[in-house]
């Protein structure tokens, strides 16, 4: 049998961490204590497996363990869910539909692809509850023309956007003020007050490549957190 | 005992709280064993020798700062970073535990914090 060391070695790997190298995904809600082991167990994979076939998948280094470090931060006694689907968009194409043509484009079809890739749900140390949605929408358009000599072509247009939404219910009674800048004109912020205030923030962004994923979320994710901000007096 | 200065969380600051076990021979502020790195230097002075990878545990203190950085930039928010600096700032000034939050408050899951003892 080839690639047994590396076999063996993926054997010793937390149990999530193989998840991720057969499934591509990862689900769970565990305290800080088990995602550090996770993180140790994912720190020895470009070490030990050299097959490209079982490398992680895209997004986990770059996305992934960047998140679940900085959620750990901030996490007390409770627990950090995350749930990462990081197969890509195949399979996950919604119906296609056509659309109207004029001569000489012989079909044009449509579908879309809607990608909920990434979840979290965090209990803060100070009582709130934080979650971030990330959904990749990807618009895709088949043509199909035919030239006056009977020459067949096929065009292929693909075009994507992200939605990231993220949310934080305060804890009962705790103070919540709006900040005195508002956030840039592409995140929509929504606030439901009560005895738990819930503050919404959402963003619609251009498909970041995969090394400007984390600050693009975190960039939408810091604005629930400027309504607790406590301004230090001069 | 000389509490742990070093700021922890990420959006939710606090101070760690911790006995301290050594002075950080960067910026000498008082470190506990969870948060000195190997050459004796508290997790802002490690991560700004070079920005390590996020499998490292120290990687967050630095990305943090970064973060805010870039965040106050993007929201036009000076007070942002400025808030966190100051705050950061605050650990070494011995009288300071934090006017953001009550020392202890914010203890991450082990008993041995500063506030339980």
């Amino acid at each position: 049998m080839f690639w047994r060391k590396t076999r063996r070695a993926i054997d010793g790997f937390h149990p999530l961490h193989q998840k991720l190298i057969w499934e591509h995904v990862l689900s769970a809600a565990l305290p800080r204590s088990e995602w550090m082991a996770l993180l140790a167990s994912l720190s020895r994979h470009n070490e030990l497996v050299r097959r490209r076939k079982w490398a992680l998948p895209p997004r986990t280094e770059s996305v992934v363990v960047p998140l679940i470090r900085v959620l750990c931060e901030d996490v007390g006694r409770g627990t950090v869910g995350l749930t990462a689907d990081l197969r890509g968009h195949a399979g996950k194409e919604g119906p296609r539909q056509q659309l109207p043509v004029r001569r000489p484009v012989r079909s044009a079809e449509q579908w879309w692809v809607r990608d909920r890739w990434l979840s979290a749900r965090s209990e803060l140390r100070d009582g709130s509850v934080f979650t971030l949605d990330v959904v990749d929408v990807v618009r895709k358009r088949r043509i199909v023309k035919v030239n006056p000599r009977g020459k067949r072509k096929t065009k292929q247009k693909t075009k994507g956007v992200q939605r990231i939404l993220t949310s934080r219910a305060l804890a009962k009674g705790q103070a919540s003020a709006q900040p005195g800048t508002p956030p840039p004109p592409w995140i929509r912020v929504k606030v439901r007050r009560g005895p738990k205030t819930v503050i919404r923030a959402g963003a619609k962004v251009p498909l970041p490549v995969e090394r400007e994923q984390v600050r693009a979320i975190l960039t939408v994710a810091a604005e629930p957190f400027r309504w607790t901000q406590r301004r230090r007096s001069a | 005992m000389t509490p742990c200065m070093v700021s922890t969380g990420f959006f939710v600051l606090g101070r760690c709280g911790r006995a301290s076990v050594t002075g950080c021979a960067g910026c000498g502020r008082p470190v506990c064993d969870r948060h000195v790195s190997g050459d004796r230097l508290c997790p802002e002075c490690a991560t700004a020798r070079g920005y390590g990878s996020p499998y490292d545990p120290m990687w967050s203190y630095g990305y943090r700062r970064e973060t805010y950085y870039t965040t106050s930039s993007s929201y036009q928010d000076p007070g942002l970073y400025g808030d966190f600096d100051a705050y950061d700032r605050g650990a070494f000034d011995p009288g300071d535990q934090g006017d953001f939050g009550e020392p202890g408050d914010f203890d991450d899951g082990d008993d041995r914090d500063f506030g339980d003892s």
